[in-house]
């Protein structure tokens, strides 16, 4: 992290003297913080409180209780069957994860630089097929999947991932859509197939919008509940979020504090992915540079 | 190399090392050979947290053991709803599964379960007398599972009971013996109930904070639990001994005399605690030690209580008037009418309701045994452990009352929203409330979607005539295409670009848009989403007519809601995330570290969310209105009881301010967008003599509108569909506050089984989205700067 604020240039830097600009820059950034990881360090600290301490109505604010439990990471892994649900998860995520990306980017460079008969129209139906609540969609395509012996299979969850979700390919196309067509005729000319623009120029020059979309639908397959819960049976093939559902019992959260630890447990990947991928999506890909 | 680089490169190493090993465990686990070839497969679901998992799980085994001809495959669903129904409605019901006896009604008449009748009974040569070992439950807990085709209570047997438990109170004695009231262990009047909770809520010392306030009590207001008090009182909810549904007797002088009751303690005296929300019935605050008493409540809240170590507790009767009455709650096992293996599934359903079983969940102490033999026994009497008056659970077996209610659940919602008006807010009487839960009832019973039999949906020649179209819609397609006189460069370049959009395009044929035309057909039909699809019936707009003139209220006020929080949250969330993107933008040391915590909110979702946010907004113990109250306090106001009685108001605007913990998904983009923008652009302004601001009206904005265009159109689309988190945190809120549309579209859907009008609701909520959406394309136009693409 140092060499990277190393070689920064900090605009704002005037040395030997107060930088008011700066600082007003840090409280915010401080007092901004705290306050959203309120609900984060609630987590971690009932996470090692006993269960009748996490259940109470105070918030407490201090991450570490007075007494720390911490068994309570070994229980609640142990109640899930970690193992077991974490590799289910690992696996659906790579595949939805390598999917999304591949699938999202050829639409959305379709969308962005190919006019054709249809394309707005099908622009718009792309868009409206997110206006209908999946709630009503939920047992028709249950029926379809079923009718294709694909229960209890992980098939449901990850092949749909390879034929592009709208949202992505909406993210791609606008990220796209700011790269100009002078670049690409250019390469035309150089005799470059659509093919090779696509590989060779379109997805090095979208090094940030391929971070984000791997890092949210990496989160967002991460934590789907409702998926697994209809589409997956047998216990062996359980998620990491459908297990965490299970701390509920008939009549509410019972074990609150282990809920709590196998929560921070499971959001511990994901908190790691987005600091390190950070960087690929604030790099500065110089594109309008090259039109000059 | 440097240390941030190494734990880099340690971390992508540690991380291809998992997901390999996750491939590999995956991977032999599918390659392992199944055993259960040529075996008997009967699938179970259930539901309960991982200790009752776990008395599942043991029951299962020893059951195999016992059986070595028949595999079980176990189903555990935490989102029972949702589950069950898909199952059902794709013609795969489960062998066995959980039920509760409200739900008899309607699965029993729509033929769903079988009918345990011929296996039950003795082979004495008349058939006629039940087998010995059904004489080891309590009979009225066989009882509320029998069904005659008109009303539940009596007839042919469909469940099992796996437990129950009747109504109670959870009295806290230190506080009884500190306020100098009687323990009352034989039983109290109502009378002397308020006089208590008077002397108890004196306990509090005077101007102390909300959140150091004692109270005598807690007193629900959920359907089960008011009834259960009308009883007492003398009253019925509904006439002929509670049997007749269109005669609803809540204006009655015994029901008003125990509404009032239950309105002066919670509103007026202030007596009873006002407990609002779903999450929040009062169990905490007893347990926190600020509650004299809580009811009318099961054993379910025994296993938590045993923890407590502040103060002495036990169980006493419900308060009684003219009569002693006590609900039952149970579960029963039951059987799908459509199990291929009857009598395996007949031998597990006795097997899982056994002595054993029940055993073990004794123990657990979170229900009743329903076989007296266990009941009875040390295993459930637990002696030594509390409460101390354990065997009054099994008392009370002897007023025990069910409850019968409508098989239409709409008459739950509008019951509780009426009476959350009189009970939570106070907003309305107790009589007005009665007499709007008549009217709103008879209207909804009158409408013609209730009455009129339709003909059959005509599946095969609807998707005869979809395929023809859809062929038809091809052919004119090409046909037009091959006519176009195009260049060369012109056509490859067309085919390019399908061939680009080809992987969404064969998706949007497989998976989208079959489910889509099939729910828009479903939109016609009247189909609850428990019988197999053959049961639809076509009606015509009779959905759409129904939502107009039937349900004009609840769907116009969801609509309502939801509008609101669009209009707050939509220009709120974008202004913040914009503005947080902005601010770590900073070049400055740690910002790595700052992004991070910006962005950890959207990571926790869920269950862990919703309790946290119940409660910081909690009006007493909550940390938001602890920090405003000093604030307010200067212009001698107090702030609002965000979700209670304030919810008509502030309900919404708290989902807003909730809404903006998870701006980091929009943050993301933004800061991304801001990264683009060459330094060039910035310094060229800057030489032109743009100032801060200007720069940024200038230069930023025009460069990042496509993703603020994205950020908004998406925004709106999911704005309308919001639903998770007032599901887990509110539900429908007092009055219907938060009573978002699509969670009363999931509420129609999956708790009232009116899958054709959800289907409705569904469409006419894609056409209001559509409409707007298309507004916002076009008015993009203008304010959406494309740098690649210009015309």
């Amino acid at each position: 992290m140092t060499t990277i604020a190393a070689t920064l240039p900090t605009p704002l830097a005037a040395p030997r003297r107060f930088d008011f600009g700066k600082f007003f820059a840090y409280a915010m950034l401080i007092v901004g913080s705290a306050i959203f990881l309120i609900p984060f360090s609630w987590m971690i600290s009932g996470s090692l409180k006993t269960e009748a301490n996490a259940q109470s109505s105070k918030v407490d604010l201090l991450p570490i209780p007075a007494i720390p439990q911490w068994q309570n990471y070994s229980e609640s892994l142990q109640k899930m069957d970690f193992a077991n649900c974490l590799a289910n998860t690992v696996v659906i995520t790579a595949f939805v994860v390598l999917g999304q990306v591949i699938s999202c980017s050829l639409v959305g460079f379709g969308f962005a630089k190919f006019s054709f008969r249809g394309k707005p129209g099908l622009f718009i139906v792309m868009i409206a097929t997110m206006m209908l609540p999946a709630q009503v969609t939920m047992i028709p395509v249950f029926i379809l999947f079923r009718s294709l012996g694909w229960i209890d299979t992980f098939l449901p969850l990850v092949l749909p991932a390879w034929l592009a979700s709208p949202f992505f390919v909406f993210m791609f196309r606008q990220f796209f859509a700011a790269i100009p067509d002078e670049l690409l005729e250019a390469a035309r000319l150089d005799g470059a197939s659509n093919w090779a623009i696509y590989s060779r120029l379109m997805l090095p020059l979208s090094g940030p919008v391929i971070a984000i979309v791997a890092v949210q639908s990496f989160i967002s397959t991460w934590n789907d509940f409702m998926g697994p819960l209809i589409y997956l049976n047998s216990p062996e093939n359980r998620t990491i979020a459908l297990a965490l559902n299970s701390f509920k019992g008939q009549y509410g959260v019972t074990n609150a504090n282990l809920l709590m630890a196998a929560t921070a447990v499971t959001m511990l990947p994901c908190i790691l992915l987005f600091f390190a991928s950070q960087k690929h999506f604030v790099e500065s890909v110089a594109m309008s540079g090259l039109k000059a | 190399m440097t240390i941030p680089k190494a734990i880099r490169l340690l971390l992508g190493f540690a991380a291809l090392l998992v997901v390999i090993w996750s491939f590999v465990h995956v991977g032999l686990r599918l390659a392992g050979t199944r055993s259960d070839v040529g075996k008997i497969n009967l699938t179970i679901l259930h539901w309960g947290n991982a200790e009752e998992e776990q008395i599942v799980i043991k029951l299962v085994e020893a059951f195999e053991k016992e059986h070595p001809n028949v595999k079980i495959h176990r189903l555990h669903a935490s989102n029972y709803d949702p589950k069950l129904k898909t199952m059902l409605a794709a013609g795969t019901p489960p062998d066995l599964f959980y039920l509760t006896y409200d739900n008899l009604e309607e699965f029993a008449s729509e033929h769903l379960l079988m009918d345990l009748t011929p296996y039950v009974t003795e082979n004495s040569p008349t058939g006629r007398h039940q087998a010995k070992w059904l004489d080891d439950f309590y009979p009225i807990l066989l009882d509320v599972f029998r069904y005659d085709g008109h009303l539940p209570g009596q007839g042919a047997l469909y469940g099992l009971p796996k437990d129950f438990t009747p109504m109670v109170t959870f009295v806290n004695l230190d506080l009884f013996q500190k306020a100098g009231v009687k323990i009352p262990y034989d039983g109290w009047t109502w009378d002397e109930y308020e006089g208590d909770m008077r002397k108890i809520a004196a306990l509090s010392l005077p101007n102390s904070q909300p959140a150091d306030r004692i109270y005598g009590g807690v007193i629900n207001t959920y359907q089960e639990v008011l009834n259960n008090i009308l009883w007492t009182y003398g009253g019925e909810l509904f006439g002929k001994d509670g049997t007749d549904f269109r005669d609803i007797r809540l204006e009655d002088l015994k029901a008003q005399a125990a509404l009032q009751m239950v309105k002066r303690l919670r509103l007026d005296e202030k007596t009873v605690f006002n407990a609002t929300g779903i999450a929040l019935e009062g169990g905490q605050q007893f347990y926190d030690g600020k509650i004299g008493c809580i009811l009318p409540i099961g054993r379910w809240m025994v296993p938590r209580y045993r923890s407590i170590k502040d103060f002495r507790w036990d169980v006493v009767p419900l308060p009684h008037g003219e009569r002693t009455v006590s609900r039952i709650t149970t579960v029963a096992w039951t059987i799908s009418a459509r199990t291929q293996h009857s009598q395996e599934a007949v031998a597990l359903l006795k097997f899982l309701c056994g002595r054993e079983g029940q055993a073990m969940s004794a123990r657990l102490g979170l229900a009743i045994p329903s076989l007296k033999s266990v009941a009875e026994s040390d295993d459930f009497l637990t002696p030594g452990l509390e409460p101390k008056n354990t065997p009054l659970f099994l008392k009370e077996i002897t007023h025990a009352r069910r409850s019968l209610t409508p098989k239409e659940k709409e008459f739950n919602r509008i019951f509780e929203q009426e009476m959350s008006s009189a009970l939570q807010i106070g907003n309305i009487s107790t009589m007005d409330a009665a007499r709007n839960i008549r009217q709103r009832w008879l209207r909804e019973l009158d409408s013609p979607l209730r009455k009129e039999q339709a003909a059959p949906m005509p599946w095969g020649s609807l998707a005869l005539l979809g395929v023809g179209l859809l062929t038809l819609l091809l052919i004119l397609f090409v046909r037009c295409a091959s006519r176009e006189n195009l260049g060369p460069i012109d056509r490859a370049n067309q085919r390019a670009g399908w061939m680009f959009i080809a992987p969404w395009l064969i998706g949007f044929a497989l998976f989208t848009l079959g489910p889509m035309a099939f729910s828009l057909l479903l939109s016609f039909c009247k189909w609850s989403s428990i019988t197999p699809l053959g049961e639809a019936r076509f009606v015509g707009l009779g959905n759409y007519k129904h939502m107009l003139y039937h349900d004009r209220e609840v769907v116009g006020q969801s609509l309502w809601v939801t509008v609101y929080y669009v209009m707050l949250a939509v220009p709120i969330g974008q202004a913040a995330s914009l503005a947080i993107a902005l601010l770590v933008n900073a070049k400055v040391r740690g910002i790595y570290f700052f992004r991070t915590a910006f962005y950890i909110p959207v990571l926790i979702g869920g269950v862990a969310m919703g309790t946290l946010w119940l409660k910081i907004f909690n009006n007493d113990y909550g940390l938001l209105n602890g920090l405003l109250r000093p604030i307010t306090a200067l212009f001698g106001a107090t702030p609002p009881d965000w979700f209670g009685t304030d919810a008509k108001r502030w309900a919404i605007p708290g989902f807003v301010l909730m809404n903006l913990w998870t701006v980091g998904g929009g943050m993301i983009l933004y800061l991304a967008a801001l990264k683009g923008i060459p330094a060039s652009y910035y310094e060229a302004a800057r030489i032109d003599g743009a100032g801060r601001l200007r720069q940024f009206s200038s230069v930023t904005l025009p460069l990042i509108s496509p993703f603020i265009f994205f950020n908004v159109v998406m925004a709106l689309i999911g704005s309308f569909q919001v639903f998770t988190q007032a599901y887990v945190m509110t539900g429908p809120g007092p009055d219907n506050s938060t009573l978002f549309y699509v969670l009363n579209l999931y509420y129609q859907a999956f708790e009232y089984h009116s899958m054709g009008y959800a289907s409705a609701l569904a469409w006419v909520l894609f056409a209001v989205v559509l409409v707007l959406t298309l507004l916002v394309f076009r008015a993009s136009r203008r304010w959406v700067y494309y740098e690649g693409l210009r015309s």
